[in-house]
């Protein structure tokens, strides 16, 4: 008769013993030597914060302004021929053959003049003022839509001398109009990347200097690590997770920030919100706090990685 | 038996100036071993060059069959893990204790012991170099003689095949220096390879152990143990 041990699983607790180690060494130190060099973090930190929220603000302005140039660019192949109020059916019904046998068109659909005033009534900022008539003030319309929006301007000049058509404003089209939004729009987009990325350096050059710093204050304690023989992720490790702690929580701050600025926008009012930032709205605010806490732990890890590697290359 | 430490025509230049020309050298297990010469000779140079402080300008250097001349930058850790070195400024962290200090030793070396285990082993190291009792204090708040007993402690604890020491005595008075070799002598009796450097005559002749003389950088001359007489460059 013998008694069964139990017997112990070494490399299981090898393994449990090398996570607690790194991450001690790791995670621990670098939280520690975060707090104690709070005052030389500080100023990169509120830099971060204040650069992350502009970011995050800018990045929804962006969003806006991009569905707005994805709408723009929806309503540029759609030709509306509004009809005058006396037209003949058996004339709009022509011209709507007419329109929907040629080779440039890919569907044509009619609205009626009651329709035109629900439409207006749904738009944002058009309810009182679509109700304050007493006449429907909105014509009917054949609305095109255009395979190529190169074609608008040549059907147009088609279609302004057909007897159905509103001789005062036969059409919705507007010559060089799309070009000039498409242009602002290009411009705005450029010089909202350019600020982006502006803001993007002066985080990464501000972390940066704060790492070096830390790096710099404890020179002595780096090189006896690195003289008793601990490997390279140990010495460089802590300073990494340092920066990324700091770009994390200048990122949560300011994702935190964005998410309730945009969220009071949304909440201010729907119908003067839509036109102010149009496609903006709470899972949109979201994403973009997400994205702010993302790039706070990107901006301030590559910031750490940048110092490091110049700092502590053997 | 194989060599631990072998230096092949190791030639190490600052600048202009050659600090080590041309050494051949080798160092068995279990031998220690005594690094003599004036100031400037480049017995520190030498230690480094064993330690991967520095890189050889020509020539070789073998560790444990590691070759440090040769050594990409990520793998020196690997190197500096089986050689323990002891300073003459000590090199210890100072917001760690004396415990923790060569706890940190050990786990630097193999992450995979666990904290129990290396405060065993960190108080077992202390209590050989009698710090038992000072495990708690902070390097500040222990003398010349103590911060050194740590550094060997912290040295030896994850049992290096190779222990290098520069001038370990140089702070300490004459009695703390004759402990602290003795306690390099049992060292090397385990099997590490001790080379010492030092200006310590005294101890080298009391100790008749081997003996290097570099001068100007040129390894002059080799004394196996016993046989250690007059020590050329001394008495020039």
């Amino acid at each position: 008769m013998g008694i069964v041990v139990r017997a112990p699983f070494p490399r299981r607790g090898r393994l449990l013993n090398v996570v607690r180690n790194t991450f001690r060494h790791l995670f621990l130190g670098a939280a520690r030597n975060w707090m104690r060099n709070l005052g030389a973090t500080a100023p990169a930190l509120g830099s971060m914060t204040l650069l992350l929220l502009l970011s995050g603000l800018v990045g929804l302005t962006a969003y806006a302004v991009q569905s707005l140039a994805a709408a723009q660019a929806g309503e540029a192949a759609v030709l509306h021929v509004y009809l005058r109020d006396d037209a003949k059916p058996d004339d709009v019904t022509a011209l709507r053959a007419r329109l929907a046998g040629d080779h440039r068109v890919a569907s044509v659909s009619l609205t009626s003049k009651a329709d035109a005033l629900k439409r207006a009534q749904h738009r944002p900022g058009m309810a009182d003022l679509a109700g304050a008539v007493e006449d429907n003030p909105f014509p009917a319309s054949l609305d095109v839509r255009v395979r190529s929006v190169q074609d608008v301007g040549p059907l147009a000049d088609a279609v302004d001398s057909s007897p159905p058509v509103d001789p005062i404003l036969p059409t919705s089209y507007n010559p060089g109009a799309n070009d000039r939004i498409q242009k602002a729009l290009l411009i705005a987009g450029i010089t909202g990347g350019a600020f982006l990325l502006l803001l993007g350096f002066v985080a990464v050059t501000v972390t940066a200097n704060s790492i070096r710093a830390a790096i710099h204050a404890r020179q002595n304690e780096v090189a006896i690590m690195q003289l008793v023989g601990a490997p390279r992720w140990m010495v460089r490790g802590p300073f990494l997770v340092e920066g990324a702690m700091t770009g994390g929580i200048a990122g949560l701050a300011a994702g935190l920030v964005t998410l309730l600025a945009g969220v009071a926008v949304v909440a201010a009012g729907r119908s003067s919100f839509a036109q102010i930032a149009p496609g903006v709205g709470f899972g949109v605010c979201l994403v973009a706090a997400a994205v702010v806490v993302l790039a706070g732990l990107v901006l301030g890890s590559v910031a750490s990685l940048l110092s490091v590697h110049r700092q502590l290359e053997t | 038996m194989p060599a631990l430490v072998e230096l092949v025509g190791a030639t190490h230049q600052y600048g202009e100036r050659v600090a080590i020309d041309d050494v051949h050298l080798a160092l068995r297990p279990g031998e220690l071993a005594f690094l003599v010469g004036p100031s400037g000779a480049g017995k520190t140079t030498l230690l480094k060059l064993i330690n991967r402080e520095v890189r050889p300008t020509s020539g070789e250097v073998w560790i444990d069959g590691l070759p440090a001349h040769a050594l990409r930058p990520s793998r020196i850790a690997e190197l500096r893990r089986r050689v323990g070195v002891v300073y003459q400024d000590y090199k210890l962290l100072p917001r760690l204790t004396a415990l923790e200090n060569v706890a940190f030793g050990l786990q630097v070396a193999d992450l995979g012991v666990a904290d129990a285990e290396a405060h065993d082993r960190a108080l077992d190291a202390l209590e050989a170099v009698g710090l038992g009792d000072r495990a708690g204090s902070f390097p500040a708040e222990l003398s010349g003689g103590q911060q050194q007993r740590v550094a060997i402690a912290r040295a030896v604890v994850a049992q290096p095949p190779v222990l290098v020491a520069d001038e370990p005595t140089g702070n300490l008075d004459l009695e703390t220096a004759w402990q602290v070799m003795k306690l390099m002598e049992q060292i090397s009796r385990f099997g590490t390879t001790v080379l010492i450097a030092t200006h310590n005559l005294d101890i080298v002749r009391r100790m008749q152990r081997r003996v290097l003389t570099l001068v100007e950088g040129r390894l002059v001359r080799d004394q196996p143990a016993g046989r250690v007489g007059r020590l050329a460059w001394a008495s020039s």
